[in-house]
């Protein structure tokens, strides 16, 4: 019934795309990617503006006490880090990687001139660009664009529906899924585990689309985010896009569904979507998929009403989330070579509003975490009361953190990506 | 600019241009009534639907219901220390069951309603005064905003906007009816700005301050669900806005933001990327916003004539856009002659996809054009085509106890399975009996009804493959899976 079609058998370049890649890594920038071993970064975005004083806080400080009449954490509620600096009740995992000498806290972040439109910080921080500029790549993007070029579509994974802008690339690369059992193409009829004829013909023809390319495979768009993915724009036509993604998405779906099915976590995971995200991470990191970067989002941090519950729950489901994870990492033995930051496009105004919540703002702390990381409180934690039209003065800039992730864990040249250095920070 | 359609253009690709873009596709059918009409007519037939059409009955649910009254009960019994948690699921499983039948009643009207082309405005509109029932947490208020929406649709752009600052929905969405005199909240005034009428760098900070408190004094009645002026509330002192000086109401400031050449180029902008090319040129915007200052902001006058335009039928523009999900559906199940897909079926479809009508992901919207195209959303496109044409057969016979839970899920997944129940389409509605053992005169026929533009010779020879592969005389299971793999082609995500 087959015919002639059951004879066909895999593109040899597609072949040559996962299993025979070490010979590309010719160009001194250039990485290998095996997945194997290396290093790998995960990158987690609180969307929205997470409300960095109430995150990490002064709570030694009577002008926060002031500032949040009702929203302010008091001595007795936080985790101490010092005499001054505390944690959110809720994110005890957190104090422990701070005890255990895992956790960075890099304080007061943000970027000159800061933006307070959610949308347009966003695309700040996703593309690495001074505030008064506009690029179109991200900057996880240039990385790719630079440093991994030949790998795999997979050396970036966005987990959620969207492609992240900070994966914006000259030439796409990345792929984006939310749920690996759902990330392959079905055909009409199930098949017993043989491909089906229309699924080889399906192949057909979302694999030559890129038609004129030759043997090379030049991966694709990926990523994707919670709320506010940023715009991933691309060169391409927008057919030759589409040929593109769909080419990647053929690729990688056969290896992320082996490796989802063989893969499970023993570990618990909590309820909630930023859990199942960094669940399917765990998965793919302990099967090996060939990914420098993944991606994560959690959503909701826009608190302009009645924040004091909401941020508490969302602290919750972030610090279940991140401690689930960091415990798979470590009974896979694979907590040394993971690296996670968290950021979001600004923090809140230092003071509180009349609706019990709090506007947008400016600089806040990051998080870094993980096997290598050297723990400990960087940066300063800014005045609160020598401000800038009501919010936080930053006074390290994002990029530092970006630079020195790209420089001592990725082994990436920081200014081939970033435009230019930044001093970087000894939090690895 | 804009430069009428010579008639010589006129003819099947670009009636069909005009039916994808100012509505949801059409059959062979109707490209062929809409190409003999002639383009003046056509157009005007979708331009100058009759009031009634926006006069549409609501949903039977979506009526005010005194939610204030539905919160004090839920506050007694938790008071008397009675078991309010039964209370609260019962209240929200209704508000979940609504917003699903709402967003089923939206993709109805698109598919089977008299006017598409102001359902497709209806959703410009949403797109561009994104409001989520995310945070509005009410179906009511959602259809309500809904209604507006399309009762304004073609109307004035400046009227339309002080009906949305009025809007409970928009209101609850930006903080607005918390904004109080001494407090002002700058959340609405921030994005009125930003997203709705100027754009990004044409206000400062100070305009927003100033702007949230002549929006003072806007509040819901929680009795009647509408809106109600709070005269107390409002701040009656001097403001500075954009160089004007006075106790400028909330009115003013939008009547001020609209005059600005900035809100023409804005709306110009988007409207063009909605309607006609992601990219649109300098020469092409500053042309639209020409027409929108020449007819005051009237949308209807404006989009005949975009619709009748040479540019809107350029090369460039036709068969170039890429599809929103929601135009996947509606335009998929329009073409494969099958009824729209079950509710929880097309919610589900439109999360996997990312647009989930009623719950944009943030107030700038979507996005659209290449953001809607990722490896996850591409591959999702192609399995739920084969759901359309194939029916809930191909669904994994176990999927909906594959979710952990007690007996309570496993009784939901039940109903779920029943609800999501859909026969394959019927291929003879498509394929007439005496061309099925012809392969190249199928595809030829089913190539033309499904892409905007044919396909090149080397997918065609696929299908023709294909066909012959599986047996000369095709059966209607060969043409469904012939058809879904068209469905699976980048081709088919353009319109």
């Amino acid at each position: 019934m087959l015919g002639a079609a059951a004879t066909w058998t895999l593109p040899i370049f597609l072949e040559k795309t996962f299993f025979a890649l070490d010979a590309l890594a010719a160009d001194a920038a250039t990485q290998t990617v095996t997945g194997k071993d290396g290093t790998i970064l995960v990158v987690l975005q609180m969307a929205g503006g997470n409300d960095g004083l109430n995150t990490v806080i002064p709570y030694a400080d009577d002008a926060y006490h002031v500032a949040r009449p009702r929203l302010r954490l008091g001595a007795d509620q936080v985790l101490k880090i010092d005499n001054h600096i505390a944690l959110n009740p809720k994110l005890t995992g957190l104090k422990s990687l701070y005890d255990e000498g895992h956790l960075a806290i890099v304080q007061g972040v943000g970027y000159p001139n800061p933006n307070r439109s959610h949308f347009r910080s966003t695309e700040i921080w996703q593309t690495a660009s001074d505030a008064d500029r506009t690029t179109s790549e991200g900057w996880l993007g240039r990385y790719f664009d630079n440093c991994c070029s030949g790998a795999d579509p997979t050396v970036g994974v966005a987990i959620g529906e969207e492609t992240p802008q900070a994966f914006a690339a000259k030439r796409p690369t990345g792929v984006t899924f939310s749920r690996p059992e759902q990330f392959r193409f079905q055909p009409s009829e199930r098949g017993n585990g043989q491909l089906s004829a229309e699924e080889m013909f399906f192949r057909q023809l979302n694999e030559a689309g890129a038609g004129n390319e030759g043997g090379t495979v030049e991966s694709n768009a990926g990523g994707s985010i919670g709320a506010i993915p940023g715009n991933a724009r691309n060169d391409l036509s927008t057919l030759d896009f589409l040929q593109r993604t769909a080419l990647d998405a053929q690729l990688s779906s056969d290896k992320i569904l082996a490796i989802a099915r063989k893969y499970k976590s023993t570990v618990p995971y909590p309820p909630g979507q930023l859990a199942a995200s960094l669940n399917i991470i765990a998965r793919m990191i302990a099967g090996g998929l060939a990914t420098r970067v993944y991606y994560a989002s959690h959503g909701g941090f826009d608190t302009h009403a009645g924040q004091i519950n909401t941020h508490q729950r969302l602290m919750g489901e972030f610090n279940d989330a991140v401690s689930a994870f960091i415990a798979d990492l470590k009974q896979q033995g694979n907590f040394e070579r993971v690296l996670l930051i968290t950021f979001s496009e600004f923090g809140r105004r230092v003071q509180e509003n009349a609706n019990g919540g709090t506007d947008h703002g400016a600089a806040a702390p990051m998080f870094v975490l993980g096997g290598a990381v050297k723990a400990g409180l960087f940066g300063k934690y800014p005045s609160l009361t020598d401000l800038d039209h009501g919010d936080l003065k930053f006074n390290t800039d994002f990029r530092s953190v970006y630079g020195t992730v790209l420089e001592r864990w990725l082994k990436a040249p920081s200014d081939l990506v970033l435009g230019r250095k930044f001093p970087a920070l000894s939090i690895i | 600019m804009l430069t009428p359609l010579p008639d010589a253009k006129w003819n099947d690709a670009t009636a069909a241009h005009l039916l994808n873009r100012a509505g949801f596709g059409g059959t062979p059918d109707e490209i062929e009534r809409t190409r003999q009409k002639g383009l003046i007519a056509a157009v005007r037939d979708l331009v100058d639907v009759k009031n009634a059409a926006a006069n549409v009955s609501p949903p039977v649910w979506a009526h005010p219901r005194d939610i204030r009254a539905q919160r004090m009960e839920i506050k007694a019994a938790k008071d008397r220390g009675e078991n309010f948690q039964s209370k609260v699921r019962q209240v929200r499983m209704m508000e979940g069951d609504e917003i699903v039948d709402l967003r089923h009643w939206w993709l109805d009207r698109m598919l089977n309603g008299p006017a598409p082309l102001l359902e497709k405005m209806t959703l410009f509109w949403h797109g561009h005064f994104a409001t989520s029932i995310q945070k509005v947490r009410d179906a009511y208020w959602m259809w309500l905003q809904n209604d507006t929406l399309r009762r304004n649709a073609f109307g004035n752009f400046g009227a339309l906007v002080k009906k949305i600052s009025r809007d409970p929905a928009m209101m609850i969405y930006l903080d607005l009816q918390q904004s109080r005199q001494e407090h002002p909240n700058e959340n609405w005034a921030r994005e009125l700005m930003e997203l709705f009428t100027v754009g990004i760098g044409n206000y400062t900070e100070q305009d927003i301050r100033e702007s949230a408190r002549a929006f003072t004094g806007y509040r819901i009645d929680m009795t009647t669900q509408q809106f109600r002026f709070a005269p107390f509330q409002q701040d009656h002192g001097a403001k500075t806005f954009m160089g004007r000086v006075g106790n400028l109401n909330g009115d003013d400031i939008i009547d001020i933001l609209v005059s600005k050449p900035a809100c023409a180029q804005f709306i110009g902008r988007k409207l063009w990327r909605f309607f006609v090319e992601d990219e649109p040129s300098k020469e092409i915007v500053d042309a639209v916003a020409e027409r929108l200052r020449a007819h005051k902001f009237e949308m209807r006058p404006l989009l005949r004539e975009i619709f009748t335009s040479a540019e809107f039928y350029s090369d460039r523009a036709m068969g170039g856009q890429i599809k929103s999900p929601v135009q996947f559906i509606v335009q998929t199940s329009k073409l494969l002659d099958a009824p729209p897909p079950a509710p929880i079926a097309a919610q589900n479809a439109m999360r996997q996809m990312g647009q989930i009508l009623f719950a944009p992901p943030n107030v700038k919207g979507w996005d659209g054009g290449k953001e809607w195209i990722s490896t996850s959303t591409l591959l999702f496109r192609d399995n739920f085509a084969n759901y359309l044409i194939n029916g809930s057969a191909i669904l994994p016979p176990n999927a909906p106890q594959q979710r952990p839970g007690g007996d309570v899920r496993f009784r939901r997944n039940a109903q779920i399975a029943q609800q999501i129940k859909r026969d394959p389409i019927d291929t003879g509605k498509l394929v007439p009996a005496e061309i099925r053992a012809k392969p190249r005169e199928v595809v030829d026929l089913l190539a033309k009804r499904f892409f905007p533009t044919r396909p090149g010779d080397k997918e065609i020879d696929t299908f023709v493959k294909y066909l012959e592969t599986r047996g000369f005389d095709a059966t209607d299971t060969t043409l469904r899976e012939l058809i879904h793999l068209m469905m699976s082609t980048p081709q088919f995500q353009l319109v």
